[in-house]
This record gives C-alpha cells, sequence and structure tokens, in this order.
C-alpha cells in the first residue's frame, strides 16, 4: 500500500514537473525555428551577409540563445568582420560558457585580431574554480540542481519508510549527498551569473582607439588599442567609460568606439 | 705657327666648299676652306643658322717639279633648323693680298627634330669651341642613366642603360663601380665580348663618341619612388691646351687629367598592382605569360614516382616567380620541384621559360586527379591581370608491391592524419534552447517552484508516516482490529473443508480460527490460551453470559469433533454458529 503510494505520488510529480517546465523548455513558436534554419541554409550557400540578416532578425523579435549568436558569429568571421565575430562569440559564451565550439572558435578569432595582449595570468585556484563555475550552462545547472534536490527528497521519504537499519542508514547518507549536490549546483549557477554580472566586457569596434588617462579629449594617450579586443568595463563617466585590458592596463575611451557583449 | 711654303709663279686660291648643299635638319656636313698657299688672319664666315660640331686643319705638301701647299681647314655643322641659308664668305690674307670664298647656299628640309642647344658656343663658334673644352669637362665627358620608362608598375621590366658619352680623349679609365640599386631586382645584360664598341651619337645638337657601359633590367620590388643609384667611373683624359689659333691646332698640345664622371639619379615611379580582379592564385608575375603542363604517365602503380612538368614561357620576372599553387591530391607524396631556368636577357627585357618538375609518389592505388592549375599574371600593357590554365590529369593508380595483403600490424604501416588547413567549426544546426531574452529557467519563479516540489513532498511524506507510527503506535489495538479478518480467513478455509467433505479437517479449521481470534482479540498468547482464561477475560470485557456459554459450547464441540463423530448438529450449524459468535463478540467489544 505504500509502495502503490509513492508510486501515484512520483506519477503525479511528473505531471507536475512537465507542467511547469514545459513553457520554459520548450522552443518558441514556429516561425523563428523557420528564421533560424533559413538563417543556417542561407549560410551553407555562403550568402553570409543575408543569413546575417535572418538570424539579426531573430535577435530582433527579441528572441536569443547560444547557437544563435555562435552561428551570427561564425558568419561576421565569413564576412571578415572580426569585431562583430568576437562580440557574437563572446555573447555565445555567455550564454553557454562551457561549449567546446564556441570556445574553440573564439580562440581562433582572438588569433585574428590586431592586439596581441599578455594575459595576466590568474592565481591557478581562481582560474580552476573560474574555468569549473563557467563548464556549464546556468540553464544545465538549474535542471540538474531539480533533479539532486527530486533524489535527495525521495532518498529522504525512503528513509522516513525504510524498515531495515541499513537502509536507513544508506539512505541518510545519500540524501544528505544528494541535497548537497543540489545546494551546490543552485550556488555555482548563481555564481556564473554573478561573474558575468561583475564582469562587464565590451568588444572593441573603431579601427583605432586611442585610450585617454582620463575622461577627457586632451588627457594623455596611453596606449592605442584596435578592432576586435575585448576589454572589462570597470565604470562609466559622462560618455567615456573606463576599461581595463587582459594585461591589466586601465584608461579610458568613449562610449562609441566599442558594444558591449 | 703657319705653315709656310713657297709658291712660285702660281696665283694664291682660296676656295670654299660644302660636301653636300641639300641636307635634311639633323646632318651633319662639312665646310672646308682651302688656300693653295700659305695665309694668314683667316677670318672663317658667320655660320648662323648652324650649329659648329668641331674643326680640323690639315695640310699638304706635294714636292715635284712645283712645291705646292695646301692647307684646308674643315668645320663640321650640324644643320638644325630648315630653311634656306647662306654660309657667307670667309677672308684671309695671302702673298699681302686679301682672298675671299665665294658665300655657299645650304638647303636644309625637315628631317628629325633636334634640340636646340641654348648654349651661347653656336652663335659664336670661333672661340666658343676652344673655350668649351677648357671650362667644362662635365659637358665633355658624361654617363648618362637612360631608362626606358620612368613609371612602371611593380613588377614591371625597366631597362636601364648607362652610356658614356665623350668629345675627349681617354687615356685610361677605372673599372665602373657597380650600383646598388637598393629596392630592384636587377639583371645584367651582358655585352658581346669584352669589349664595349664605340658609336657617334649627337646629343644636344652635338656630336659625342659614345659607349653603353652598362645595361640591366631592373624589376622593381615595392612600390613608390624608387631611385636608379648613379655609376661613377674615373677617367684619366687628356685635355688639349688652350689656344686662340684654329690652325694651332695642328700642333695641339695636351695635358693629363683626371676626371670622375658620374650620372645623375633617375627617379622610377612604381604604381603598386591593382587590387581590382587580382586573382586568388596571382603570386607577384608580370609581363605576359604562357604555361603548359605535362606528365609523364598517367597510369602507375603505387609508390612509383610521377613527374609533373610545368613550362611557364614568356617575358617578364620569370625569375622571381614563385612556387606555383599546385593542387595535389592530398595522398600524393610531394616534393619540392626541381626548377630550371632558361633564360635570355637583351635590350628587349628578360624572357625564356621556367621548368618545374614535381615528383610525385602515389603511396595508394585508387583514382586521381590533379587540379587544372592556374597561373595568373599582370600585363602591364594591359593593365590587365590575365589568368591561365594548364591541364589537368586523370591519374590511375594500380596496386603497387609493397602495399599487398600486409597481414602483419606495424606501425611503420600507420600514418599520422595531416592537418592541412585551419578553419573555424561549423555553425550549429539545431537549436533547442531559443528563449525570449531575460527567460532564463535558472532564477525563474517556475524554477524555484520546482525546486522546492521535493522538500514539500519529503515533508508530506513525514507528516503521512508520523500519522502511520501513530495508528500503528498500539500493538493490542491493531492485532484486536485485525482479529476479525484472521477469524474470517480461517472460517473460509473452513467452508472448504465442509464443501469437500473432510469433517476433522473442517473441525480444526473452526476451532483454530475461533482460537486465533480470541486470542488477537482477548491480547492473550496462544499457548496460555484455554477455557478459564477465555471465559475470565470476556467477563472482564463485560461479554454477555449467554453468549460465553454458546462460545465454550461450540469450543467443545469442535474439540469433540475433533476426534470422535457428533451426531446431533449438522456441520453446516456449527459453522454458522461459530460465524454468529465472533460477529457477536465484535459487536460487544
Amino acid at each position: 500500500m505504500i509502495l502503490r503510494m509513492k508510486f501515484n505520488m512520483l506519477k503525479r510529480f511528473v505531471y507536475l514537473v512537465a507542467l511547469l517546465a514545459a513553457p520554459l523548455l520548450s522552443s518558441a513558436a514556429e516561425g523563428t525555428g523557420a528564421l533560424f534554419s533559413k538563417g543556417n541554409d542561407l549560410y551553407a550557400k555562403g550568402q553570409y551577409k543575408e543569413s546575417l540578416a535572418a538570424y539579426q532578425q531573430l535577435i530582433d523579435q527579441g528572441y536569443q540563445s547560444a547557437a544563435v549568436y555562435f552561428n551570427m558569429g561564425n558568419a561576421s568571421f565569413k564576412n571578415d568582420d572580426i569585431a562583430s565575430a568576437v562580440l557574437y562569440y563572446e555573447k555565445a559564451h555567455k550564454l553557454a560558457p562551457g561549449d567546446d565550439d564556441i570556445n574553440y572558435n573564439l580562440k581562433y578569432v582572438n588569433l585574428k585580431t590586431t592586439d596581441k595582449i599578455e594575459e595576466v595570468p590568474e592565481f591557478f585556484l581562481s582560474r580552476r574554480w573560474h574555468g569549473f563555475i563557467l563548464s556549464f550552462s546556468t540553464g544545465t545547472l538549474a535542471v540538474w540542481s531539480i533533479i539532486f534536490v527530486l533524489l535527495g527528497s525521495a532518498i529522504l521519504a525512503l528513509y522516513f519508510f525504510a524498515g531495515s537499519v541499513i537502509v536507513k542508514r544508506a539512505s541518510f547518507y545519500g540524501m544528505i549527498l544528494f541535497f548537497f549536490f543540489g545546494v551546490f549546483t543552485v550556488f555555482v549557477a548563481n555564481r556564473q551569473l554573478s561573474y558575468f554580472e561583475d564582469h562587464p566586457e565590451a568588444v572593441v569596434f573603431s579601427p583605432s582607439v586611442n585610450v585617454k588617462s582620463g575622461p577627457v579629449d586632451n588627457a594623455n594617450t596611453l596606449f592605442v588599442i584596435h578592432d576586435g579586443t575585448k576589454v572589462n568595463v570597470l565604470d562609466n563617466s559622462n560618455g567615456w567609460t573606463k576599461i581595463s585590458l587582459a594585461n591589466g592596463n586601465e584608461g579610458w575611451i568613449k562610449q562609441g568606439d566599442f558594444k558591449e557583449i | 705657327m703657319i705653315v709656310a711654303g713657297k709658291a712660285f709663279g702660281q696665283q694664291p686660291k682660296f676656295t670654299a666648299s660644302v660636301d653636300k648643299n641639300t641636307m635634311a635638319t639633323g646632318e651633319e656636313f662639312v665646310v672646308t676652306f682651302t688656300i693653295n698657299t700659305n695665309g694668314e688672319q683667316f677670318n672663317p664666315p658667320d655660320f648662323r643658322g648652324f650649329e659648329v660640331e668641331g674643326n680640323s686643319s690639315q695640310s699638304s705638301e706635294s714636292i715635284g717639279s712645283t712645291t705646292s701647299v695646301s692647307i684646308s681647314y674643315q668645320v663640321q655643322l650640324l644643320a638644325v633648323k630648315e630653311g634656306d641659308f647662306t654660309i657667307g664668305s670667309a677672308s684671309i690674307i695671302a702673298n699681302g693680298h686679301r682672298l675671299i670664298t665665294s658665300p655657299i647656299k645650304i638647303k636644309v628640309i625637315k628631317g628629325r627634330a633636334v634640340p636646340q642647344n641654348t648654349q651661347p658656343q653656336s652663335s659664336a663658334p670661333d672661340n666658343g669651341i676652344q673655350h668649351a673644352s677648357a671650362t667644362d669637362l662635365s659637358k665633355l665627358l658624361f654617363i648618362k642613366a637612360i631608362v626606358d620608362k620612368t613609371n612602371v608598375y611593380l613588377g614591371q621590366q625597366i631597362n636601364v642603360t648607362y652610356r658614356l658619352y665623350t668629345r675627349v680623349n681617354i687615356e685610361q679609365n677605372q673599372a665602373a663601380s657597380t650600383p646598388e640599386l637598393n629596392g630592384f631586382w636587377s639583371e645584367d645584360i651582358k655585352q658581346q665580348g669584352g669589349q664595349v664598341p664605340m658609336h657617334i651619337e649627337v646629343y644636344k645638337g652635338t656630336r659625342y663618341e659614345v659607349a653603353d657601359l652598362k645595361k640591366t633590367i631592373l624589376f622593381p620590388e615595392r612600390s613608390g619612388d624608387l631611385t636608379v643609384d648613379p655609376l661613377a667611373m674615373t677617367f684619366i683624359i687628356s685635355v688639349p691646351v688652350q689656344s686662340s689659333d684654329p690652325l694651332a691646332q695642328f700642333f695641339q698640345d695636351t695635358k693629363q687629367e683626371k676626371y670622375e664622371a658620374k650620372s645623375t639619379p633617375v627617379t622610377i615611379h612604381v604604381k603598386p598592382l591593382p587590387d581590382a580582379g587580382k586573382p586568388a592564385s596571382f603570386t607577384g608575375a608580370v609581363g605576359s605569360f604562357n604555361m603548359e603542363s605535362s606528365i609523364d604517365k598517367t597510369e602507375l602503380k603505387a609508390n612509383d614516382a610521377l613527374n609533373y612538368k610545368v613550362k611557364v614561357t614568356g617575358s617578364g620576372n620569370i625569375k622571381l616567380l614563385k612556387t606555383l599553387s599546385t593542387n595535389f591530391p592530398a595522398d600524393f607524396e610531394k616534393y619540392d620541384p626541381k626548377t630550371t631556368d632558361t633564360v635570355t636577357e637583351n635590350e628587349n627585357g628578360v624572357s625564356g621559360s621556367r621548368f618545374y618538375n614535381y615528383l610525385l609518389i602515389p603511396r595508394h592505388q585508387g583514382e586521381f586527379n590533379i587540379d587544372p592549375l592556374n597561373f595568373s599574371y599582370f600585363n602591364p600593357a594591359t593593365n590587365r591581370y590575365v589568368i591561365v590554365t594548364a591541364k589537368g590529369f586523370h591519374i590511375k593508380v594500380d596496386k603497387g608491391p609493397n602495399e599487398s595483403n600486409v597481414t602483419a600490424f606495424s606501425d611503420a604501416e600507420k600514418q599520422d592524419i595531416k592537418m592541412l588547413s585551419k578553419d573555424i567549426r561549423y555553425i550549429k544546426t539545431t537549436d533547442n534552447n531559443l528563449a525570449k531574452n531575460g527567460d532564463t529557467f535558472f532564477g525563474s519563479i517556475g524554477y524555484w517552484l520546482l525546486l522546492l516540489v521535493g522538500p514539500a513532498l519529503c515533508y508530506g511524506a513525514y507528516v503521512y508516516r508520523n500519522k502511520l507510527i501513530e495508528q500503528n503506535s498500539d500493538l493490542v489495538k491493531v492485532k484486536s482490529r485485525k482479529a476479525g479478518k484472521i477469524a474470517a480467513k480461517h472460517l473460509t478455509n473452513a467452508q472448504a473443508q465442509l464443501s469437500a467433505g473432510n469433517v476433522s479437517e473442517f473441525y480444526e479449521n473452526v476451532f483454530t480460527g475461533l482460537y486465533g481470534y480470541l486470542s488477537d482479540k482477548l491480547n492473550i498468547q496462544y499457548a496460555d490460551l484455554n477455557k478459564e482464561t477465555i471465559e475470565s477475560s470476556l467477563k472482564d470485557k463485560k461479554v454477555s453470559g449467554s453468549l460465553i456459554s454458546r462460545l465454550l459450547e461450540t469450543l467443545d464441540l469442535c474439540e469433540m469433533a475433533r476426534y470422535a463423530p457428533v451426531k446431533h448438529i449438522s456441520q453446516q450449524e456449527v459453522f454458522e454458529k461459530a460465524k454468529g459468535i465472533i460477529n457477536d463478540i465484535e459487536n460487544e467489544i
């Protein structure tokens, strides 16, 4: 009898999950899917500009996904627009940080940019940690956290009803483990979100940008960067933005010279 | 200073003559003044309308029956302007008489244009010639760099000739310094033999002895204004000592002088090759070319060698040709081509042919195609890029001896996969995550609700379990609650035995059914159960006496019936009785 009841609970629960998750996980309206495959077809034919326009239409309608940005990056690259390619790949990277294809193309396209910037080596623990929290998208982490919590709950229920001591003990530790995983995945997803929020980045679009020592026109030019270079956005002040490069250099550039990721 | 001779009974005669009366502009002619005796105070006429190229004097003496002396003075003139001219009279004093020549009419027709010499020496030839030699050696001896064009495309060939102009006697010269020619790739034209041939050339209206010191073909290697470096050469020359008397040149005194002649630098404007229409296969060939390809066999065995030959012929920077953009099957082993040049350099530029011999070794059997080879060049004459294509080949490779049936595994047969090129990865063709901006699953209300489902269900399970525990905490209650059901089960068994006709089993079942029921109901251990305990505990539970006696009676009956047949009551009645008792007890407790 207990078993049957459990089974019923599980069934009801599955329905509930399906009900809640359906609108979130299913793909958007059919028109968008058609636009996406239209862009893909044009890309396959080598009409990169037209394909880019099709993807852009999707974005203009308010949709976004890592795949769309990735394909836009590819089309821009084939159009020899390196700066746009970097921007779109970075956007795609933000939505799906662990995607192999995106990271590969981003690395490849960064070889083609003008500026060669030596990154300041990060402390190895913090580098590992960032690599870890960026290895899955928040969507994936969210699904996993739900699965972990549900499994933990199921095992806890087993603990409540278990007769034998061995099952009780095993289910207790299993419950703790799964709940820990669940909380941990939520934490990682949260860290990932705040990592991107705390590190706003931008891509330089002007062919040559003088980086000034202050947010005024007559400030000294500290160095010059070129299109396609990724910068960290630190501060804004009436039309000027304080940026820093991966090598640690900081300065001010005008807001029209870059696009935020 | 004047050559003297004696004339006996001879009329002094002074004449002027020209070698031709009609000529085209640019042609030279000689005016000769001759006197058959000694003369002095020679006064040449005005050579207006002509340029004086040079002069010389001659004297001859014939001694026979009569001794005669003849002195002639020759002036070389260049016709510059067309029209009719008259060379006026010259005068000389001989034997105390003043002699004059008759004027000579000259007709000049249009010929090649002659640059007017603005130097004053043409208007004052009598002393100008003499002075020029003394004042300005650079007019008498100089080197000129002559280029055939100054406005060229990158890689287009230019002929440069370093030409020596001289009007003086060169005693000795030192080897020319080789100009560095930065920015050019140069190719010297070899002169026939070691000798530098001399010839006469008129430059700016003046006759020079001319020699081509060096001829070079230049290929500009970068665009912009490039300078053709000067060529310098040191000469030791003999210069005539200044003299005012024209006839004195017969006894010309000379002195030696060292002089360095240097050509003036020439600037070449090099245009970059146009970007418009530049073919992908273009590697910098400029000129006019042709190409053909050949192959020594189209069918061969694997691991045999194949020779693929390409011949590029034409004129232009043929020695600067880079390797061809060949496209062999990737599975062919290919070696760098052996190139053979057959190139001639002459005044028309560099031309010839270059052979590329590619050695190819197919390693595996199959059908392969060698794609048609494209070669493109820029033709500066038409300002266009031209693509020439050599034909492609189909190669059939049969199984070679080494490739056959290798059964043993060996590392040597394995090949590394070669990376031929790098490219970005292809676009994603499916997209399951298209969502409205900001609609991320993580952090949405639905997400948190789903996350709470697990703990909520757990709580439900916890509450439910507690309720169960509470219900099951009183074991006696549970047992007594279940007693009726267990008794019913035994009675059902009994009924089955009854219909089967097993009498003793029937009674046993009824008996255990009742006993078990009472044991559970009254919470008495089965072993402790007997009539006394049953009676007392039923009484405790306030069960009516008649019911108790009915129960005890039935129990007795069952006990008895197990060992001896019972006649006064039917089995069916016993069964109904037992059922009734259980029902009554259930009702009363």
